[in-house]
């Protein structure tokens, strides 16, 4: 499902213009990081996707629909949106309740809710703990359970927004597969994030903002490496990519695999 | 000499059956800078907690062994007391910020205001720690007007202009953003320098390699290793434990098992992994 | 994202160098002496020749006529049209509308009480413009109120409005979930739970580090407490409050000795 952003530009209430002629394509499948500082209108992008905000000028079309015709809760059905804190969404009795609330809101059928709930627990290690009431597990595991929610409405589009924050390398380590598997399955993911190494390992794109406008959109080992411009936006390079420059090695570098072969 | 000194400290929430804290010996030097890191669940807030006296007095639960700092003992002191003892800040700056007060240089000398400071003393001492972390233009605002990193900062000054004598931080960078980040970690070198014993929880190992004077690592509420920042970080016993291990320790490593690191040590620092992979 | 429950502005006026407890005073004297004194017109001559010029003293007149309008005469107006027709007093039928009488005796009770809801709802507005928060809660804390209570108070000003932030963020995120907010009344009744739900949870979390940060600050020493502020308490303030205390009790001695 391609996500289509035509000229858009969006003005808060009270004045204050956050979204600047934005223009781009996210193509089907493509894995896609968003950085830069904030008040760059990262989230601000990205809440037009699922219909949170409406342009003040311009259109986004989310595959055929355009998002000014379609109700949040209908866009929903092609965008999953992961919030940052996980406590801002849990409310159920137990973890099972909690993650058929969105495939339920969706309409699926009671055959197709359980199927999406065992395999959104089974991709967050939480196949164990339907019983138990989501805040009686730890910050760590209600951020899997939020994850799970949203992965169980099996949505073409998922967008993370800042997954890593207060996150340990365990906790990484498990969303970077929960993304890994959702890319194999096709699914669009989007996320925003200012964490560079975790975003230099897991996405292909990178989409660098800046007041309001796109400053850097290209491949990985494009952007990451353009590291004037990136302190602009106040963005650091990963840092391998900060070791292999040190290096003089020729291309930019981006993870340890591209590491390891150029040394 | 040893101003923090805990000795064989076990401690068990209420309502657990398993003990968040199991058999902790750690002593910390004045004017060191402690870093503990763990994974998530390893006890490390726990610890923070018992350091500053809201393990056992705020949590209640079943607290074994001795925890003193400055040669008194946290079990038979009042929580209200010990809290000048050692100052504790944590992640979410929000919610250290007390609602109480309109102004930022009113939110920093409530903590004097409680604990009966004259007023005269009270300016002096909040105008100094607004110098010494850098927020003396802040003093009009309203807490919750500012970012992230302003509010954090605000929070760490709160604390510190009650002069205590250790200060307890748990994860203070971990919900900032990169200014953020950069901002907290500024005044915490600063404390650090000017002499301020240190514990601080980071997940960030890249930061802890360049300061810390020594790193405790936690694993499921015990201590597993208490060294030099470059033992403990290099250690092949954090492998496959859940700890962040530095991106340049971890290629390093990885190098060295293709032949391609030939120097002893493994790098913990940029500096370090440039040199060492220099041919 | 900040904003705060508070009606104070600052100035510098007579009024606002007050004791905070004088303020206190002398807006519930206001409210009494209307309510008590035996005459119809008290609360309008007190409207018109205290509440008014007090603050024009205080240097408030803007915002207060701001609120007399948004708030102070359409809420007495309301009053005053409900009592009119719908008190069931006295027999001289001035008019009828449709099946309701106004009488004259209705319409003197419906005067009397709607000033008197008036000058009540007037006098918080002047004593909540003039009095900051923060100085009300030091001063009674200083004379024996206990500190809990004060904070409570004082932090609900600033933490609500947070709060209100917080269900915003839950609403998005709720409806991301397809959670229907937009269509009918029982789909949006329905939406309750979802919305309650994260905010008291994760407000629970909250009230627990923000508990645990005020007493690393201190909050339940049993140490004297001072204050940064220095609330003034001349001896001008002091006679005021007893004087505005015989003005309430004088009246109400006229009104048992007059009736």
């Amino acid at each position: 499902m391609r996500i289509e952003i035509k000229d858009l530009q969006f003005s808060y209430p009270a004045g204050v213009q956050a979204l600047d002629n934005i223009s781009l394509i996210i193509e089907s499948g493509e894995q896609v990081a968003i950085v830069g500082q904030n008040g760059a209108g990262k989230t601000t992008l990205v809440r037009h996707f699922n219909g949170l905000l409406q342009p003040t000028s311009g259109e986004i079309k989310i595959g055929d629909w355009n998002t000014r015709k379609q109700s949040v809760a209908k866009l929903a059905s092609r965008i999953g949106y992961v919030f940052q804190n996980p406590d801002e969404q849990l409310f159920s009795r137990n973890v099972k309740t909690e993650v058929a609330f969105g495939p339920k809101n969706l309409g699926y059928s009671n055959e197709q809710v359980e199927a999406l709930i065992n395999e959104a627990l089974e991709m967050t290690e939480l196949s164990n703990e339907t019983e138990t009431n989501p805040y009686d597990l730890s910050p760590t595991w209600r951020k899997m359970v939020a994850i799970a929610s949203i992965i169980a409405m099996d949505t073409p589009i998922v967008i993370f927004d800042e997954p890593t924050t207060g996150q340990d390398a365990a906790n990484i380590a498990r969303i970077a597969n929960v993304i890994k598997t959702l890319r194999e399955r096709g699914k669009t993911v989007i996320t925003i994030t200012h964490d560079i190494d975790f975003c230099a390992e897991n996405f292909e794109r990178v989409i660098a903002m800046a007041k309001g406008k796109i400053l850097l959109d290209g491949k990985a080992n494009e952007i990451l490496g353009q590291e004037e411009i990136l302190a602009t936006t106040y963005v650091d390079p990963p840092q391998l990519t900060r070791l292999g420059k040190k290096l003089g090695l020729k291309s930019t570098i981006i993870n340890e695999a591209e590491f390891l072969n150029s040394i | 000499m040893a101003i923090v000194n805990l000795q064989n400290v076990t401690y068990k929430y209420p309502l657990t059956d398993s003990p968040a804290l199991q058999n902790i010996n750690l002593q910390v030097k004045e004017g060191e800078f402690l870093a503990v890191i763990g994974p998530n669940g390893a006890g490390k807030s726990t610890l923070c907690y018992t350091l500053a006296g809201f393990v056992p007095h705020f949590f209640k639960g079943e607290l074994t062994g001795t925890v003193e700092v400055a040669s008194q003992e946290s079990s038979k002191s009042n929580l209200s007391e010990w809290v000048l003892n050692v100052g504790l800040a944590f992640q979410n700056p929000f919610n250290q910020i007390s609602g109480a007060k309109f102004t930022v240089f009113e939110e920093i000398a409530f903590g004097l205001e409680n604990t009966g400071v004259p007023r005269d003393e009270m300016k002096v001492r909040v105008e100094d720690a607004m110098k010494l972390t850098e927020i003396s233009d802040l003093a009009d605002r309203s807490p919750y007007s500012l970012s992230g990193g302003q509010q954090q900062r605000v929070a760490l000054t709160s604390i510190l202009v009650m002069q205590p004598k250790v200060l307890v931080l748990d994860e203070p960078t971990s919900q900032m953003d990169p200014i953020g980040t950069r901002e907290v970690f500024g005044v915490i070198r600063t404390m650090a320098e000017k002499g301020m014993t240190v514990v601080l929880v980071e997940h960030k190992v890249e930061w802890i390699a360049n300061f810390a004077d020594r790193v405790v690592a936690l694993h499921e509420g015990q201590i597993i290793l208490d060294g030099k920042p470059r033992e403990v970080l290099t250690s092949d016993a954090l492998l496959d434990k859940g700890f962040g291990i530095s991106r340049y320790t971890s290629v390093a490593r990885k190098a060295k098992e293709q032949g391609l690191w030939n120097k002893a040590d493994l790098p913990i620092t940029l500096g370090e992994a440039v040199e060492g992979f220099r041919k | 994202m900040h904003g705060r429950l508070s009606f104070y502005v600052r100035r510098d006026s007579a009024i606002h160098h007050l004791n905070p407890l004088t303020k206190v005073v002398l807006a519930l004297s206001i409210i009494l002496v209307a309510f008590i004194a035996p005459w119809d017109w008290t609360a309008t001559l007190l409207f018109f020749l205290v509440i008014v010029p007090l603050c024009f003293a205080g240097k408030v007149s803007r915002e207060f006529f701001r609120s007399a309008t948004r708030l102070i005469i359409p809420a007495s107006g309301f009053i005053f049209i409900m009592q009119a027709f719908f008190q069931p007093v006295g027999q001289d039928i001035i008019f009828k509308f449709w099946f309701l009488d106004v009488t004259q005796e209705s319409l003197i009770f419906a005067f009397r009480t709607s000033t008197r809801i008036a000058v009540m709802i007037s006098s918080f507005t002047f004593f909540l413009l003039t009095t900051h928060p923060s100085e009300l809660m030091s001063d009674l804390t200083r004379r024996g109120l206990p500190g809990q209570f004060a904070y409570v108070i004082i932090s609900s000003l600033q933490i609500l409005p947070q709060m209100q932030a917080k269900a915003q963020t839950i609403i998005s995120a709720q409806r991301s979930r397809g959670l229907d907010t937009e269509s009918t009344f029982l789909k949006r009744a329905g939406a309750i739970v979802p919305l309650v739900g994260p905010l008291v949870f994760g407000s629970l979390v909250e009230v627990e580090e923000r508990a645990i940060a005020i007493e690393a600050r201190g909050f339940t020493s049993t140490h004297k407490k001072t204050s940064l502020q220095n609330i003034a308490d001349s001896g001008m303030d002091k006679i005021m409050r007893w004087v505005l205390l015989g003005l309430v009790i004088t009246t109400l001695v006229l009104n048992i000795w007059l009736s």
